[in-house]
């Protein structure tokens, strides 16, 4: 299952608009850790490059962070969202939630996924926050991926 | 730095919206609850550093070439269709 693709659950309407954008804005009032000014983010889906997204920040199109669902590649990784960020991101159940996993891509061609602090996106309010799972030490900031050349 | 003494079950209240409550101290261990709005995120310092560090490297600056996964999925977009302006 691709997460990208996953946002078409419910609220059908709406997503018919977005999706003629293919562009849908995530709003992180927190920011991300570091990038805590920046609340705006695009996110894009080219089909080419599934399952990775980017994470754009508004405005500023050469600046982005990519990003995938790590449960596409790691089905185990049970992302344990505290309960105060479930309740600050109006999530009903785990399936409100998108995850998003913030990749970094090293100069020699290898790259890891954050799973430690991921990126949970309420799927109908796109609204997000990048939380630190409550099982986080069972996760690594830089999980290699695995990668196939 | 300001150094405040407290017994366990005694707090601290920053900026009239913030408290901290000693709930436990276990050998060299303190267990702190921290009531904060939710606007205002609370970290374990070493975590929060770690995270950010990364977010700092993983930000990138146009697109680069990405690596390719072993198990490539279907190519879709959000609603499973081919995204306009695309070759199907």
């Amino acid at each position: 299952m691709n997460m990208c693709e996953t946002i078409e659950s419910a609220d059908t309407n709406r997503l018919e608009s977005l999706t003629v954008q293919n562009e849908n804005i995530i709003h992180l009032p927190l920011g991300l850790l570091g990038f805590e000014h920046i609340k705006h983010y695009a996110l894009l889906q080219n089909p080419n490059e599934s399952p990775f997204c980017w994470l754009q920040v508004l405005n500023r199109p050469n600046l982005a962070f990519l990003v995938l669902p790590a449960l596409e590649v790691f089905p185990d990784y049970e992302p344990d969202v505290p309960a105060e960020d479930v309740k600050f991101l109006g999530l009903n159940g785990p399936d409100d939630a998108l995850v998003f996993n913030i990749i970094t891509l090293s100069a020699k061609g290898s790259a890891t996924a954050n799973l430690k602090g991921p990126i949970v996106v309420n799927r109908f309010t796109l609204k997000g926050k990048q939380v630190v799972l409550a099982n986080a030490a069972r996760y690594s900031i830089q999980h290699p991926l695995p990668l196939s050349r | 730095m300001l150094i405040l003494s407290r017994k366990i079950n005694e707090s601290i209240v920053i900026d009239g919206r913030i408290t901290v409550k000693i709930v436990r101290v276990e050998g060299d261990v303190v267990k702190l609850g921290v009531e904060a709005p939710a606007d205002v995120p609370v970290h374990r310092q070493e975590v929060y550093e770690e995270i950010q560090r990364n977010n700092r490297e993983a930000l990138t600056q146009g697109r680069p070439a990405l690596p390719q996964l072993p198990a490539t999925k279907s190519k879709k977009n959000l609603k499973g269709q081919p995204v306009a302006g695309t070759p199907a």
